[in-house]
């Protein structure tokens, strides 16, 4: 479903070019579970964002879904955005004017969904991840584990057929971050949600079927995880 | 969507309730100015508007070298109706020349402006008398008409519209007249009567000499101005040449053309007369509009300070999906409301406010009014600020990039500073401006009221009065010796005089010779004791005396003025020609103030004799001060033996009041730009208050650290205030230049005047200056007092 051929990134500083990524070329299934590992300030969060088209690479091609988006203007790739993406982030980024059930409603009206279909979309959603109670407090009355539950289910509401998550649990405990590892390994396996993540730890890596190691901007290993 | 858009909205809102309430509180301030602002230049730019023939009529004026007019002969009204055929109807008006007194029984009823009009002038100036407008004809010469409250006053009891007998004058003149019915007066016009006097034909037995009538056209549709204008100047050199009474040479004649002025100038900025009146209304119309943008720039420059607030929304909704536009949507949709309840708010303060604004400017408006243009003007202004607050904001908010924002380490305070810090200078800028101006303008004020105007106009009383006191006799005119005599025994009254015109008021103008050089000099026609009762004072020779003979027949004084236009050396003992009388000079008075400080004193001649002259009827009286209430009683009391002709109808008015007149523009002038300028300044500082506030709030994490490095509380002062203080000083430096132009243009419009003092502009600076250091430092000792741990704790 992704195919990154040849992916480089520079950022030009006084004529001096500083690559942050080189000749990245991966291809990525549909079904997949990815992890993205390396160093701080190899490239991992650079790499997630391109393949999300948050940014663009200098130089390659990227096809998503058989089609090429290196390019894309605006309004084609919110419609991915809308149809297929979902983002899951670090620091959560729920939107503060809004409550739980609002956070979670909002990509379902921008992708234009009946009252009723979303209405329904949204209490399952609530009731899968156990926070009904909570669906009329703002984010900021709501531990940061219950944030990123909040965040993921936002993501999932869209019904999208993959996952980029930039560190989902990197400001969560343990407990915390295993409870959604084992989210992301279920929506994988029974839902068949492609994810891609970048995280630091081998732990969380182990739930995904797949690890890419960066170093210096370059994919120095990529492997199989075996159960 | 939309509803969510409008919670996350309100609640966006108030959150932020002590920015917003600023915000929404100084847009309702400066749109409740802006209008009533609107509304006053709608009124004064509709006058007339309701004439169904707005668009066709011209008054036709006539531009000598020395000045233009509106006054020309009547006969010409005939001339032009037949030889042009593009003028479809040609009508005559006369104003009432003196005030006239109206009698029924007791019912007592002063009249100042009786309108001669003809059938013609009636029908192009839609002037409709109650029960409709008829020719007279047969036996009635005149049909009269008088609005309907002086009806009222006339005949309380009266209920229907029939004609009534009437009589003119005091009661023993005799004089009676039938009132054809009541008229209501339109005070949106140019033409504002106590009531009409309509004729069939009106100066048909006027000659080309006497300049007593104004012609108003009515046009066919699509007709040429230009080109009929210059036709009509053709037609009165014409006619003047084939009536020569005044014997005009060609040269004289050729330097005499016509006008036509359309209906729609002649309130604001007639040819003939100045356009001080339209000058003043845009000025007016610009600082409501300054006063506006200064509060709309409020609603950007907050908006965009919010904008790392916002920014990570932008993102977040970005990825959901968001389209840009539909993020611009709901930003403007923000800004829309906010602007919805200033609107509202707005016009609860307009119509608190407006019994004082009419009051100042002497109009009656009123917000709510079914056909008033506000109801589309209301939307029209609503949509503009939420455009001109709103469109920059939402296109920079929209316009995040969400790769940008969701790294986590965003900020827009780099990004937007130069337009934001532009912005802000841009409104002190403004604020500097207004501040320097009302400073001047004040300056100037009180120069006008401190300097000499060169003659004394208090304790000297100006009596209205019908009696005509020429010399030579005209209209049956009577010898004013007689009524001094009388008036000079009643106890404080120290001097009494009559002339044709009062200092304040307009003076006549005629063609006078000296030493074979012609001009155009004011001319008034005095009695003795003209000098004395208003003390002027005299340069050389000597004032009027009853021991001279010669004075009542050819003695002339003239001032400074007019001494130099002809430019005669040794005045006194030379002859200066007017009117077929060489008049002897025999004194020089001193240059007077007769027309305030605007215009230059005037070139002017005083005569007791004048067979050109006008209507010598204004009786000026000077009076002990302390006297002064006995002596008008006393006057009252005797005036039907000491002037039969006016009877009981005894009329006075103070002359320095009626002076004072002349200021009352300027008065105003400085009331509306002090009301201006402290709302600028106030809106202006309002928007720096919440400024700062959020820049503080967004600094404090930053003080904190400082603090912690060992940065004392001055130094800390000292930081936030830096960049404002920059801000203001380039404010100030921007605006001088500005205001030098602005203000000496004003100060130019005076004759006399003060030079540019430069106080105000370091008053200006100081003012900004010591404001912004308050408003920033309240904000900033928040910041300053608080623990610094606590600011660090939340990340
Ligand atoms: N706008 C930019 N201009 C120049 N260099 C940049 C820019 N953005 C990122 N970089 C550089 O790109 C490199 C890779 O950044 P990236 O955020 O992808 O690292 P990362 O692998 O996600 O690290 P971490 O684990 O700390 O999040 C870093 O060295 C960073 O300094
Ligand atoms: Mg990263």
């Amino acid at each position: 479903m992704i195919q990154l051929n040849n992916i480089e990134k520079y950022y030009a500083n006084k004529g001096v070019k500083s690559y942050i990524l080189r000749h990245v070329t991966t291809t990525i299934k549909q079904g997949e579970f990815v992890s993205i590992m390396g160093p701080s300030g190899a490239g991992k969060s650079t790499l997630l964002n391109i393949i999300g088209m948050l940014e663009e690479p200098t130089y390659g091609t990227y096809e998503f879904l058989g089609e090429d988006v290196t390019t894309l203007n605006e309004r084609k790739r919110i419609e991915l955005y809308r149809n297929h993406i979902g983002f899951v982030f670090q620091a959560y980024h729920l939107i503060d004017e809004m409550t739980v059930y609002e956070n979670i409603e909002a990509p379902l009206l921008y992708k234009k969904i009946g009252s009723s279909e979303r209405a329904s979309r949204i209490a399952d959603l609530l009731d899968r991840f156990n926070i009904v109670a909570k669906k009329d407090l703002f984010p900021n009355q709501l531990s940061g584990g219950q944030q990123q539950l909040v965040g993921i289910a936002r993501a999932l509401a869209a019904q999208p057929s993959i996952i980029l998550a930039d560190e989902p649990t990197g400001n969560l405990q343990s407990a915390q971050a295993d409870e959604i590892m084992n989210l992301f390994k279920k929506l994988n396996q029974e839902d068949g949600i492609t994810i891609i993540q970048v995280t630091h730890s081998e732990k969380n890596a182990t739930y995904g079927n797949r690890i890419l190691h960066i170093a210096d901007g370059v994919v120095k290993d990529d492997v199989k995880v075996i159960v | 969507m939309f509803r969510l858009n409008l919670k996350i909205a309100l609640r966006n809102l108030w959150r932020n309730r002590g920015i917003t309430a600023i915000n929404v509180g100084g847009l309702a301030i400066a749109l409740a100015a802006f209008i009533l602002v609107t509304m006053y230049f709608t009124y004064e730019t509709s006058f007339d508007k309701s004439n169904p023939n707005y668009k066709n009529v011209y008054v036709v004026g006539v531009s000598y070298p020395e000045f233009k007019t509106n006054y020309i002969a009547a006969p010409f009204a005939k001339a032009i109706k037949q030889t042009y055929p593009e003028v479809e109807s040609v009508g005559l008006i006369k104003e009432g020349s003196f005030e006239l007194t109206i009698k029924n029984g007791k019912n007592t009823l002063f009249t100042k402006n009786i309108l001669a009009v003809d059938y013609n002038a009636a029908k192009i100036l839609n002037i409709q008398p109650e029960n409709g407008l008829t020719k007279p004809s047969g036996e009635v010469e005149r049909l009269n008409y008088l609005s309907k409250e002086s009806m009222q006053t006339l005949f309380p009891d009266k209920k229907d519209n029939k004609p009534e007998m009437v009589g003119y004058g005091a009661s023993n003149s005799g004089i009676t007249v039938v009132v054809a019915g009541s008229i209501r007066s339109n005070e949106h016009s140019n033409f504002v009567f106590d009531g009409i006097s309509l004729a069939a034909e009106l100066g048909e037995h006027d000659n080309y000499d006497m300049n007593d009538y104004s012609i108003f056209l009515k046009l066919k549709p699509n007709v040429n101005v230009a080109n009929l204008e210059k036709k009509i100047t053709d037609l009165y050199r014409y006619e003047l040449l084939k009536n020569n009474t005044s014997k005009k040479s060609t040269a004289e004649l050729k330097a005499i053309s016509t006008f036509l002025d359309p209906l729609s100038n002649l309130h604001l900025r007639p040819k003939a007369g100045n356009d001080m009146p339209y000058k003043t209304l845009i000025a007016l119309s610009v600082l409501g509009f300054l006063i506006l943008v200064i509060a709309c720039i409020n609603f950007t420059n907050l908006s965009i300070a919010q904008a790392a607030n916002r920014a990570k929304e932008v993102g977040v909704k970005k990825v959901m999906g968001a389209y840009r536009s539909q993020l611009t949507l709901q930003f403007l949709t923000e800004i829309f409301i906010q602007c919805f309840v200033a609107t509202i708010l707005a016009l609860i303060l307009a119509e608190l406010v407006l019994p004082y604004f009419n009051n100042l400017f002497q109009v009656g408006l009123s917000i709510w009014q079914v056909d008033s243009d506000l109801i589309w003007q209301l939307p029209l202004i609503l949509s503009l600020i939420t455009l001109i607050a709103g469109i920059y904001p939402a296109m920079v908010l929209s316009g995040f990039k969400p790769a940008l924002v969701l790294k986590g380490n965003f900020s827009t305070s780099k990004q937007n500073s130069w337009l934001r810090n532009g912005l802000l200078v841009f409104q002190f800028c403004i604020a500097v401006v207004f501040i320097i101006g009302l400073l001047i303008i004040n300056s100037q004020l009180k120069y006008m009221r401190s300097q000499d105007v060169g003659f004394n106009s208090s304790q000297v009383v100006y009596i209205k009065n019908l009696t005509l006191f020429n010399n030579p006799v005209k209209f049956g005119s009577v010898s004013f010796n007689p009524v001094r005599d009388r008036l000079l025994k009643i106890p404080g009254i120290k001097s009494a005089t009559v002339a044709s015109f009062i200092p304040g008021g307009q003076n006549g103008i005629n063609s006078y010779e000296v030493n074979a050089s012609k001009a155009n000099i004011d001319f008034v026609n005095v009695d003795f004791d003209y000098f004395e009762t208003l003390d002027i004072k005299l340069k050389e020779g000597r004032f009027f005396l009853n021991t001279f003979k010669t004075d009542t027949i050819n003695s002339a004084i003239i001032n400074e003025s007019a001494v130099a236009k002809y430019s005669i050396k040794n005045p006194v003992g030379q002859t200066i020609r007017g009117c077929g009388i060489d008049y002897k000079i025999v004194g020089v008075i001193k240059d007077f103030k007769t027309q305030g400080f605007e215009s230059i004193v005037q070139p002017t001649i005083y005569t007791i004799k004048d067979p050109c002259g006008s209507y010598k009827t204004q009786i000026l009286l000077k009076i002990e001060e302390n006297k002064m209430a006995d002596a008008l009683a006393a006057l009252k009391a005797q005036w039907p033996q000491i002037n039969p002709k006016d009877g009981e109808d005894f009329r006075y008015e103070f002359l320095d009041e009626l002076y004072g007149k002349l200021f009352k523009k300027q008065e105003q002038l400085q009331s509306v730009f002090f009301a201006a300028a402290l709302l600028t300044i106030f809106i202006a500082i309002l928007g720096l208050f919440a400024f700062a506030k959020y820049i503080t709030n967004g600094r404090i994490k930053e003080i904190a650290v400082r603090k912690i490095l060992g940065a004392s509380d001055v130094q800390i002062f000292k930081l936030i205030n830096s960049s404002f203080f920059i801000m203001v000083l380039i404010a100030n430096v921007i605006s001088w230049p500005i205001a030098y132009i602005l203000t000496k243009k004003w100060l130019e419009t005076f004759a006399y005047r003060i030079d540019l003092p430069a106080m105000p502009f370091v008053s200006s600076a100081l003012i900004t200056i010591l404001l912004t250091v308050i408003t920033v430092s309240i904000q900033a000792k928040k910041a300053v007092k608080a623990n610094p741990v606590d600011a660090l704790k939340y990340e």
